[in-house]
């Protein structure tokens, strides 16, 4: 049994990236982490803030969920568990943040 | 009954021998732990039907004081709560999904036997909790929806809300575990052949189940958490007067509460589709239409929450939003209704007990549907809401859809799990006084919500001209009320006198009537080969016999399988663990020790919860390995159990911060004074989570190292993971201890509270990954860490960077977006 497990890793190991790929993803989450930061600080980006700081944050979470939890090389079915829940999640909060948003602008504040 | 002209002979033990009080307490085989489920929630059946009893004799006459008005509130919020979380959900999943997953799929048991015992073990310390109050404090009181903020200390001082609470913070966490061992089961363990459109209809609804159980509760959680710390801690998450507001409750509550509706109503439909093509001699009509209504049906239910709040005045574009989609899941829903007649249509019925409540289903769940409809149009909500029309649409959801189904798969399951038949002529007897008490307690409901009798009020005037129609229907729940004697003593009769059952006494089409009855406790002497839909109706009959009932009317006998193998040493079983009932046993004690405020029992509560969860990890020698039976194979290619049960716990953790982030984002606006976002040091953040990213890399270094079999550099990486998450640990603690002397207390505004709640749940959660990387590093030390155990790292490593990307969309949300305004 222990010899099949021992091939199920390197099987795995196989179909894993290798140490290169980690350490370039590690780069760019470091690159991208930077210029989230650079954009929190430069004034004149501030009206673009938040789709920068999205679109920033979305890389580095993919390039995490890709690389480094191997959703690339893995089963789709694995891919389908985390996205649809995420997607939930994506909406949930949009659609919490919106329905409060309407009640702040709209209703007289609470006393 | 049509016995099956042969059975199979069951010559090997059942499930239900051996092992004493002992082989129960600490049994890991889904079919005893089903067993275990169906005992308890009929018990629990018995107690919130007789709290049903006192709320109809208190309303049978005007100003009645049978029982008190807090009394009353008592009654309506332990006989809720009880019906759902007590005895609908464990019936429909923890008794009939846990007995019927594996049969019917053709595997030996649940992808994580222990885990599903801790579920049941902590059902049961959710139970003893929620009733704890009859000891001290009193019974939860407000409402099994549990509005905000009459469960405020302020509104509630007594200890009835705490118990209710824990006790279903308790009762979530068993959930959870559930829907996460069904999916994984289901999408891993289906024997060879089996695809997704050859799964039993009941199959799917379980799957789709477990999907909706792991997003819809996670809001519940945060709710509830938000509540206890209200209660516990002096925060103010739901206090008007704070700038909060009690409408966060209603939207944690509901975004669980409607999808809690197809958790019971989805298991109850794939049961139906079971039963009438048993009983119709035809295949399911429809079945891709079905299996995609069942999908469609929980994906709109997420997104039909706001119906329950059109009286909170969310506004027109969310009133039209959700008005639409409430309308919508209708069609689904009568896709469904319309297949099930064209199954029963030019059908070889015949009319058993089981029959009779799924046609009854059909009927009664119809009329609860219809009424559902007219609460997806918000003006004519607005009218009904509040009103004993809402008492009658819901039982007629919950009680005609769900618990007529429950009945009807008592009546045929029941020979498969015990081994005996239940009595036809007292079923048909207790059927018809079912209808007839249901329908007349329930059915003029209607009529007094119209002529405006709101719901809860504990009596009424006898000037309102309601007393004549409450007296009818508390008549007709006591003729309910008896109908359910009957069941009780039906099952009674059977256990002690009962008919023995065949393996098929119905003729039946899936895998769970090719196994004797009982079962014995391997399921499948030898895994079953699946060549369609209806895999045994196939084997009986032949392919052809499962296009129609041509074979079967044409009197061909069946063609029985050879008799099963009797050599059955070599199957593999999951092994008794005591770890889920000592679990469960130091829950309780800790939930009891923080409601009495005493905190050596919290301590020692706490301990024994730490040790069982060690202690199960460890507990067998092949922890980590990666076991395959080749009778076992996974039907979905190469995944591993582990790694599917692990994505599952990740995906319902993404909703959970989801729903943390989103009150944090919400209340950021709403804080009243300071301190506020600027307090927030972006510098010393930026460095911690560069730490934590870089931990990430540590982790995936310490990965390949596993696989590769490099001991040194394992170990080295491990360290490296474990210590750059220490560091970030630190970092959170010098954090929270500089906000604190700057005057930013855990309840001092809702800034201050969310943002500790939120960010102090991620760093309890890096904290756990600490924990599990140390008992990882720990294994290494020891030389038990090699390459066959690489799934192990890899599993905690999945964890270890979700709480990485988690904090990505802190970091940027919350810190980086600080001078956004939120909701």
């Amino acid at each position: 049994m222990s010899e099949q497990a021992g091939t199920q890793a390197a099987h795995e190991q196989a179909r894993h990236p290798g140490t290169a790929t980690y350490l370039i993803i590690a780069a760019f989450l470091v690159v991208l982490t930077a210029m989230e930061i650079t954009v929190f600080y430069v004034h004149a980006l501030r009206p673009v803030l938040v789709p920068l700081l999205l679109i920033l944050a979305a890389a580095k979470f993919a390039l995490v969920a890709m690389f480094y939890m191997h959703l690339k090389y893995d089963d789709w079915l694995l891919s389908g568990i985390f996205v649809f829940p995420l997607i939930i999640a994506a909406v949930l909060l949009t659609s919490l943040v919106l329905l409060f948003a309407y009640l702040s602008h709209h209703l007289a504040p609470i006393a | 009954m049509a016995a099956h002209p042969k059975s199979i002979p069951n010559t090997q033990p059942s499930y239900l021998e051996g092992g004493g009080l002992a082989g129960w307490l600490a049994t890991a085989d889904h079919k005893r732990i089903a067993v275990l489920y169906g005992a308890s929630a009929l018990v629990f059946m018995a107690v919130g039907g007789m709290e049903a009893m006192l709320i109809r004799a208190q309303l049978w006459q005007p100003d009645n004081n049978l029982v008190s008005a807090a009394t009353f509130n008592m009654l309506f919020t332990m006989h809720g709560t009880t019906m759902v979380f007590l005895v609908v959900m464990p019936l429909l999943l923890g008794f009939f999904g846990n007995f019927m997953i594996p049969l019917q799929i053709g595997a030996r048991d649940v992808a994580f036997p222990r885990l599903n015992a801790l579920s049941f073990w902590l059902a049961i310390a959710a139970a003893i909790v929620l009733h704890l109050g009859w000891i001290r404090g009193g019974l939860p009181n407000a409402g099994w929806f549990g509005y905000a903020n009459l469960t405020e200390l302020y509104y509630s001082p007594d200890l009835a809300i705490d118990w209710w609470v824990l006790g279903l913070l308790i009762s979530g966490t068993s959930t959870v575990l559930t829907g996460l061992n069904f999916l994984t089961t289901i999408v891993t363990m289906r024997a060879p052949g089996m695809t997704y459109l050859r799964m039993p209809m009941f199959i799917w609804a379980l799957m789709v189940t477990s999907i909706l159980i792991l997003i819809a509760f996670p809001p519940l959680t945060v709710g509830l958490i938000f509540l206890l710390m209200d209660r516990f801690f002096g925060t103010h998450f739901y206090v008007a007067t704070a700038g909060a507001t009690p409408i966060l409750w209603q939207h944690l509550f509901w975004l669980f509460g409607h999808p809690e509706v197809y958790i019971m109503a989805l298991p109850a439909f794939g049961i139906i589709s079971e039963i009438i093509p048993a009983f119709s001699r035809k295949p399911l009509f429809g079945y891709p239409m079905m299996a995609y209504s069942i999908a469609l049906i929980a994906f709109l239910s997420y997104g039909v929450w706001g119906h329950h709040m059109f009286a909170t005045g969310m506004g027109p574009v969310a009133d039209s939003a959700f008005a639409i989609t409430s309308m919508l899941i209708a069609i689904p829903t009568g896709v469904k209704i319309f297949s099930w007649i064209a199954t029963i249509w030019g059908g070889s019925l015949r009319m058993t007990v089981a029959f009779y409540f799924a046609l009854g289903m059909i009927l009664e769940f119809t009329i609860g549907g219809l009424s559902g409809i007219m609460h997806a149009s918000a003006p004519v909500d607005l009218q009904q809401t509040d009103s004993y029309f809402v008492v009658a649409h819901f039982h007629y959801v919950l009680f005609g859809g769900v618990m007529f189904t429950i009945l009807g798969a008592f009546y045929y399951w029941w020979p498969k799990i015990t081994g005996r038949m239940l009595d036809e002529r007292l079923g048909k007897i207790q059927f018809w006084l079912t209808v007839i008490g249901f329908n007349g307690t329930f059915f003029p409901m209607h009529f007094l919500g119209m002529w405006g009798m709101p719901r809860r009020i504990y009596t009424y005037g006898a000037d309102m001209g309601w007393t004549t129609l409450n007296q009818f229907e508390t008549l007709s729940a006591f003729v309910l009320g008896f109908s359910f004697l009957i069941f009780y003593f039906n099952i009674a009769r059977s256990l002690i006198w009962g008919e023995r059952a065949p393996a098929d006494p119905w003729d039946g089409r899936g895998l769970e009537w090719s196994v004797p009855s009982p079962p014995p406790v391997y399921n499948f002497a030898k895994i079953p080969a699946i060549r369609g839909r209806d895999a045994w109706w196939i084997i009986k009959y032949g392919r052809a016999g499962s296009r129609g009932i041509a074979a079967y009317v044409s009197g061909r006998p069946p063609a029985m399988p050879e008799a099963e193998p009797l050599d059955v040493s070599g199957i593999h079983m999951p092994a008794q663990s005591y770890f889920p009932i000592v679990l469960a046993l130091g829950i309780v004690l800790a939930a009891l020790g923080l409601i009495i405020e005493w905190y050596r029992i919290i301590a020692m509560g706490v301990l024994v919860a730490i040790v069982s969860v060690i202690g199960m990890g460890f507990e067998y020698p092949g922890y980590g390995k990666e076991v395959h039976d080749p009778e076992h194979a996974p039907s979905a290619g190469e995944v591993d159990v582990r790694k599917v049960g692990v994505w599952s716990f990740i995906g319902s953790e993404c909703v959970f911060f989801a729903s943390l982030i989103s009150t944090f984002i919400v209340y950021k606006s709403r804080s009243i004074g300071a301190p506020g976002p600027e307090i927030l040091e972006i510098p010393l953040t930026s460095v911690s989570t560069f730490i934590l990213l870089m931990s990430s890399l540590l982790m995936v270094l310490a990965l390949a190292a596993t696989q590769r079999g490099d001991a040194r550099w394992q170990k080295i990486w491990l360290g490296g993971t474990i210590a750059f998450g220490m560091i970030f640990l630190a970092g959170q603690v010098y954090e929270f201890t500089h906000f604190y002397d700057e005057g930013m207390g855990l309840s001092t505004n809702l800034f201050s509270q969310s943002f500790y709640t939120m960010v102090g749940f991620h760093g309890a959660h890096v904290a756990i990954g600490v924990i599990w990387l140390s008992a990882l590093m720990a294994a290494a030390l020891m030389g038990r860490l090699d390459s066959s155990r690489a799934l192990s790292v890899e599993l905690a490593g999945l964890y270890w960077h979700f709480v990485d990307v988690v904090w990505i969309v802190i970091f940027t949300l919350v810190y980086l977006m600080q001078t956004v305004k939120g909701g």
